[in-house]
């Protein structure tokens, strides 16, 4: 809300009176709590706190505690009672000592059905039958009102009177309400005094003209608060986004081209681009065509019969397309598919007046009748550069396109083979999109086809290169929007238009690539940490100790596990170990398992034959029924007990990716890739392992589908991969969850095992 | 651009690829990189039951094949690679590991050849007819398949959904020649359909298939003609009625071991490059590889035509040429090497600074030395052309009237309005009706195919689309002062293509009250810009209001805009009924001039 001058001047002395008599009140008592000065003061309590407050902001001049108290009050109907006593009461005084038929009462009574089954339970009163009515007699001679008391009591202010429990009781009939009222405590601050200077909240004209300012004092601003919103006006962020468009072509010494007419014929828009008849970018599917004014009468004869003649015949070294043309198809009327058409204008204008070399740029709308999505409509705006001189070539195509987009921010570009009918060659081009982390498609260029230039009179040596991109796409991709028409249209939030930052394609990069940039600095720097601690890390290990290092260290631990979950993932991490690394393996039989199938015993027997290595890892496995999670024991003096093929799996891998040369790698390749390693562990363990078979539904087709993709679940093989393989050999019905699946579990047995 | 589906592990084996376990660039991103060098897109990696289920639901795609299909998106001119066979060719030549066949035609002893007389009538419908014969084929389900789906893609590619050229292939075995390719009467025409069990008329299957998913398509093409195409052999077994349906009689099984193939046409370019494309691909399942039997087509007027051509031209290009249009610097022999890996066999002629280019009947699409260029700099690598500056010395310049534009667009924001962007299409309503007026008193040009109402017309005024925007976003603070400095689309007899564009400059003001002061001020504010001095006289120079009744404005709150002489636009208070039409709920003032004139 905004306040007028008058409004705020209005608030401020009634305050400043107010704020006064606090300090007076205070400066002759040592406590008040600010509701007592309301009541004395004869002023709303929240005048009263406005008043704390501005005394607060000056300085610390009274000390403010906060206070909840908390008031019974009496609801509407509870004043009610109190006056004229409770409903059963009521009810108790309307029955006469002679009794009075239940239809009477009623009538006499309003209300009655609340206090009728409260005197009825007090035993106040009684009900006898007679006939079909029933008769109401009191049954006691006198009573007492003590809900009416209470609430009197409460009413004067003795509310302590009434207990607890009362009181609840009178809240649930709803004659009772509690109130938190919150106040504040005032004592004098530190500060303290009686006159209080009155702060000025702003210098204003007098104030200069008289000097005045000099002896006044100033509040302070909030400099937290947000300034006042402006009334101005905004440009629109595609638009804007064309003026740098326009600004690059111009530095560049490019001349716009008249594009202002929307609509075309079909000579110009596709003949004259040597655009084949029965092309399908001449249907009715694809074109907008018009059907007032339907057809276009007027063509320079000459150059007609020329290009008529190439489509259909061939000639300036060409084949031809080798079938009719006819002229029919030529005029009619269209929405230009694209602006090339006023380019071929151009071009051929440049030939009749005499050709020199020129360079021509244009950005304005297409049309294309084309299937509506989030990113594509019916029209659009294309921009569209053109350089005609003598011998250019591709090698200049390419240079000008690198020279165009860096202006764009766009450093890094591809190009790719493609097929237009007017240019050849064609080259699509391509940048790296650094958000998105691949290439995307930007544009398209080419040299226009000698069937295109010769027919309107060009140098036989003359070459003419051009390329296209829309404007759209990257003002979608550098304003973050997803949808065409949060962008274009009468659709659009004017926010987004008033929100739009400036467009500085050079300094943000055109492609959002700023905030990456951004993060891949600040990524950079605390890798550059990192490694400086690691450095630091190694030098005190150096230093400190003559300890062995971890390499020549043997590895010795102790397995326990079920022989009806036997933990293949360890068995595999062993087995890829074996190259580098002398394997001992003791198995044990604890007494709780009575036999461990022959199968799993030469599973193991024959796995684990090899030893080569100078290192050594020896290992006890013992069965033992544990249930489906393992335990592995490294010392058994530290009870340093890990649980569950995951965890095991992952110190293992911990263990030895700490040596040189790893297998395996897993944290040391960096926390995004622990991180996706540890996301697919979580889910094997919770869902595969311990899930419900619900679970396995539901995890199991997005497990397959990242197997379809690739071949691991990240892209090179990890523990998650083992143990996921484990959890399929240990529940075999999931292997064949589908034929991909099956398919990676026989390829990694094949891997591992053979 | 047509995209194709293979099976990865059948392109892998084609390849000679090895599809490699442990690696950090996965075999797809391999294949991907190839792709893009030679000009094709690899698209998407799914399979043949993943894109069941998105196109039909998962229910369609049961017991469909899991094998990864690599879908790859082809150049819209390189019907030679329309199939994995085309395909793995080109990319194996185009890797060095295969130098390219030699196709040819040969013609069977006398009397042995098949001929397919064509007559008269044909010429109502559909007149010209190419055909060939592929002997000793062998077919598996693969290529069976591949052969069926080439079909398909010629079909809707280069022949337009069949309607410029149609293909039937028959089992050579179940039906003897001559053949005769006529045009009857449809209920003339009777035959057993291929798929169906029994014999319908011509006019019965064209029933029978105006529900056919695939088929309905192509019914327009001969459904209205007196005269439908049909293709029989010696004793009156219809081989096919293109271009809709072939006899079920002479289907091609995986048995078939010899092809008769025909084409129907409207253009005899394409039928033949239909008939080459088909043989280049699929003679080399033939005992003798990349050869074909001719086949004789008797026109009406008595001339006699071998088909396949399979023509080998020869194109001589200039080594100087080739060099400084791709602005590079090869010698002759590694140009013509860097052509025979696009399938275009090369060699140096003997004048050294000119290679002789062998241009096979699969690449039709080289049709001028241009397209071999292209071939040299694909073949080179395109991101290996060392890029340069042109040295073309030139001066830029605005086209004035866009820099007028832009001017006032910047004085009109800073004068507080916002500016919005609206489309130039829009309904017959929106310019007409809405704004109380009728359609036919309208100047506008219609479109003759709108998908949709909202491609009815090109605007004839910016009014509306600013209305639009104004009803969209309802929730912004008032007062609410929009502008668009844009085109129209005027209806003009004197115009070369009958219309024009007019620049326009339209803002309102939309408030409790309709503010008419408000952009009365931005009228006179953008004249003294334009430095057109109001004219205190209504004479020629400067400029000044007139009262005027316009039916989108409310009455006596409407003034046309006359600047030196020429009324150039109107400006007023909104009709309610314009404002309620819009769904609007306050009071607008609008002006809308054409700036045209002070460029």
């Amino acid at each position: 809300m905004v306040l007028s001058a008058w409004e705020l001047t209005e608030k401020t002395e009634m305050c400043s009176d107010l704020t006064e008599r606090v300090l007076l009140y205070l400066d002759g008592h040592e406590r008040v709590d600010t509701l007592h000065l309301a009541v004395l003061f004869r002023v709303d309590h929240q005048k009263v706190i406005g008043a704390v407050k501005s005394l607060q902001a000056v300085g610390d001049l009274v000390s403010v505690e906060q206070m909840v108290h908390k008031e019974w009050k009496l609801t509407d109907e509870g004043r009610k009672v109190a006056e004229n006593g409770s409903h059963e009461a009521i009810v108790y005084k309307a029955v006469p000592l002679q009794g009075i038929l239940l239809s009477d009462l009623t009538n006499n009574v309003p209300d009655l059905k609340i206090g009728f089954s409260k005197a009825m339970s007090y035993g106040w009163i009684k009900v006898t039958k007679q006939g079909k009515d029933s008769l109401v007699t009191r049954k006691v001679e006198s009573i007492t009102d003590v809900v009416q008391e209470h609430l009197r009591d409460i009413l004067t202010d003795n509310s302590s009177q009434v207990d607890d429990e009362h009181k609840q009781v009178y809240c649930k009939r709803k004659l009772l309400q509690e109130l938190t009222i919150r106040s504040y405590q005032l004592t004098k601050g530190k500060d303290f005094t009686i006159s209080v200077e009155k702060a000025q909240s702003d210098l204003t004209v007098e104030m200069v003209a008289s000097g005045s300012w000099r002896e006044e004092k100033f509040k302070p601003y909030n400099l937290d608060a947000l300034g006042a919103p402006l009334n101005c006006g905004h440009l629109h962020p595609l638009l804007r986004l064309r003026a740098e468009f326009r600004q690059i072509f111009l530095e560049m010494g490019f001349t716009e081209m008249p594009t202002n007419n929307y609509i075309e014929n079909s000579f110009w828009n596709f003949d004259a681009l040597f655009q084949p008849q029965q092309h399908p970018a001449r249907d009715a599917h694809d074109t907008f065509f018009i059907s007032n004014p339907q057809i276009s009468s007027h063509f320079p004869p000459e150059y007609l019969q020329k290009v008529k003649q190439v489509h259909s015949k061939g000639g300036y070294g060409s084949q031809g397309y080798g079938c009719d043309w006819k002229i029919e198809e030529a005029q009619k009327n269209l929405l230009r598919t694209h602006t090339t058409a006023v380019s071929a204008r151009m071009l051929y204008l440049l030939a009749k007046e005499g050709f020199k070399p020129s360079k021509y740029f244009s950005i304005d709308r297409v049309f294309r009748n084309e299937t509506l999505d989030a990113t594509h409509l019916a029209e659009f705006h294309q921009v569209e550069g053109v350089i005609a001189d003598y011998s250019l070539t591709l090698g200049d195509l390419i240079g000008t396109l690198y020279e165009f987009f860096n202006k764009l921010g766009i450093t890094k570009l591809q190009f790719k083979p493609a097929y237009n009918p007017y240019t050849e060659p064609s080259m699509e081009v391509f940048c790296y999109h650094a958000g998105l982390g691949k290439w995307i498609e930007v544009g398209n260029s080419g040299i226009f086809r000698p069937e295109m230039l010769l027919p309107m009179g060009l140098p036989e040596d003359v070459n003419v290169i051009a390329w296209g991109l829309s404007l759209e796409r990257p003002t979608m991709i550098k304003y973050g929007l997803n949808n065409i028409r949060d962008l274009v249209g009468a659709k659009i939030d004017l926010q987004m238009v008033h929100n739009s930052p400036l467009c500085r394609l050079e300094k943000n990069g055109t492609l959002g690539t700023d905030v990456i940039q951004m993060l891949e600095q600040r990524w950079t720097s605390i890798l550059s940490q990192l490694q400086a601690l690691h450095t630091e890390l190694q030098e005190l290990q150096i230093s400190s100790d003559k300890l062995p290092g971890p390499s020549d260290k043997n590895i010795e631990f102790v397995i326990l596990s079920d022989p009806n979950h036997p933990p293949y993932s360890v068995i595999i991490l062993l087995k890829v170990l074996t190259g580098r690394y002398k394997i001992e393996i003791l198995s044990h039989v604890h007494s709780s398992i009575s036999l461990v199938p022959s199968e799993l015993q030469s599973f193991l027997n024959g796995l684990l034959n090899s030893s080569s290595g100078s290192r050594c890892i020896k290992v006890t496995l013992i069965w033992k029924k544990v249930g489906k999670d393992p335990l592995l024991i490294q010392c058994p003096m530290n009870n340093g007990t890990i649980a569950g093929e995951v965890n095991i799996s992952r110190y293992l891998n911990r263990l030895l990716e700490q040596r040189p040369n790893p297998v395996l790698v897993y944290e040391s390749k960096g926390e995004f890739y622990a991180g996706q390693v540890d996301m697919w562990l979580d889910s094997i363990y919770k869902s595969v392992t311990h899930g419900s078979k619900d679970m396995h539904l539901d995890i199991m087709p997005s497990i397959s589908a990242v197997l379809v993709k690739q071949d691991w679940l990240i892209h090179s093989v990890s523990i998650a991969d083992i143990c996921f393989w484990s959890s399929l050999k240990q529940n075999p019905c999931l292997i064949n969850f589908n034929s991909n699946l099956k398919k990676w579990f026989e390829k990694c047995q094949h891997i591992w095992f053979t | 651009m047509p995209i194709i589906g293979v099976k990865r592990d059948l392109l892998f084996k084609s390849l000679g690829q090895e599809y490699i376990h442990f690696l950090f660039s996965s075999a797809d991103d391999q294949f991907s990189d190839l792709c893009f060098e030679f000009g094709l897109e690899l698209d998407e990696v799914t399979t043949e039951k993943q894109m069941i289920t998105n196109e039909q639901g998962a229910e369609q795609s049961a017991g469909a094949s899991e094998d990864i299909v690599y879908r790859i998106e082809i150049p819209a001119n390189r019907y030679d690679l329309l199939c994995l066979e085309g395909l793995v060719l080109g990319l194996l030549v185009f890797q060095g590991k295969l130098s390219p066949p030699r196709y040819k035609a040969v013609t069977p002893e006398k009397g042995s050849v098949q001929k397919l007389i064509v007559t008269p009538a044909t010429k109502l419908i559909r007149p010209y007819a190419v055909a060939a014969v592929l002997r000793n084929i062998t077919f598996n389900q693969d290529s069976y398949k591949s052969f069926i789906d080439l079909q398909d893609k010629l079909h809707q590619n280069i022949c337009r959904k069949r309607s410029l050229v149609a293909i039937g292939t028959h089992d050579l075995d179940t039906v003897v020649g001559p053949f005769t390719y006529d045009a009857k009467p449809p209920s003339d025409i009777k035959f057993q359909a291929l798929n169906q069990d029994k014999e319908y008329t011509a006019t019965e299957l064209m029933d029978l298939y105006s529900t056919h998913a695939q088929l309905k398509q192509y019914l327009h093409i001969i459904k209205d003609s007196p005269v439908y195409p049909i293709i029989y052999d010696k004793n009156g077994v219809v081989l096919s009625m293109p271009p809709i349906i072939n006899g079920n009689h002479s289907r091609i099984t995986l048995n078939t071991r010899n092809v008769f193939i025909e084409c129907t046409a409207l253009d005899l370019t394409k039928a033949k490059i239909v008939l080459d494309t088909l043989i280049c691909m699929f003679s080399q399942y033939c005992i003798d590889k990349y050869t074909a039997e001719c086949c004789e087509v008797l026109l009406p007027d008595g001339t006699v035509t071998r088909y396949p051509e399979l023509a080998y031209r020869e194109e001589v290009v200039n080594i100087q040429k080739t060099n400084t249009y791709i602005g590079i610097s090869e010698p002759a022999d590694k140009i013509a090497k860097l052509l025979t890996k696009m399938c275009l066999k090369s060699e140096v002629a003997n004048s050294e600074d000119q290679v002789i280019v062998e241009v096979p009947p699969s690449r039709h699409d080289v049709i001028h030395a241009c397209d071999i260029y292209e071939d040299v700099a694909v073949s080179y690598g395109y991101n290996n052309i060392k890029k340069t500056i042109p040295k073309t010395a030139t001066i830029g310049a605005q086209f004035p009237l866009n820099k007028l534009s832009d001017q006032l667009r910047e004085q009109i924001a800073q004068a507080g309005f916002t500016e919005v962007l609206t489309f130039s299409l829009c309904s017959r309503d929106d310019i007409a009706t809405k704004l109380g007026r009728n359609i036919n008193d309208i100047p506008a040009v219609h479109i003759s195919n709108p998908k949709t109402l909202e491609f009815q017309v090109a605007r004839t005024t910016l009014v509306p689309g600013l209305l639009k925007t104004l009803a969209a976003n309802k929730k912004m603070p008032l007062p609410m002062k929009l502008f668009e400095v844009s085109d129209v689309v005027i209806r003009d007899e004197t115009a070369e293509v009958g219309a024009r564009n007019e620049r326009r400059g339209c803002a309102l003001n939309c408030n409790r009250t309709p503010g008419f002061e408000i952009i009365h001020g931005l009228l006179d504010r953008l004249m003294q810009l334009l430095e057109i001095p109001r004219s205190s006289n209504k004479d020629m120079t400067g400029y000044y209001l007139q009262a005027v009744d316009d039916p989108a404005y409310f009455p006596q709150r409407c003034a046309e805009v006359v600047a030196n002489g020429q009324v150039i636009g109107i400006m007023g208070v909104l009709h309610p009924d314009v404002i309620m039409k819009f769904e609007l709920t306050h009071p607008v003032a609008c002006l809308e001039i054409n700036i045209e004139p002070f460029v």
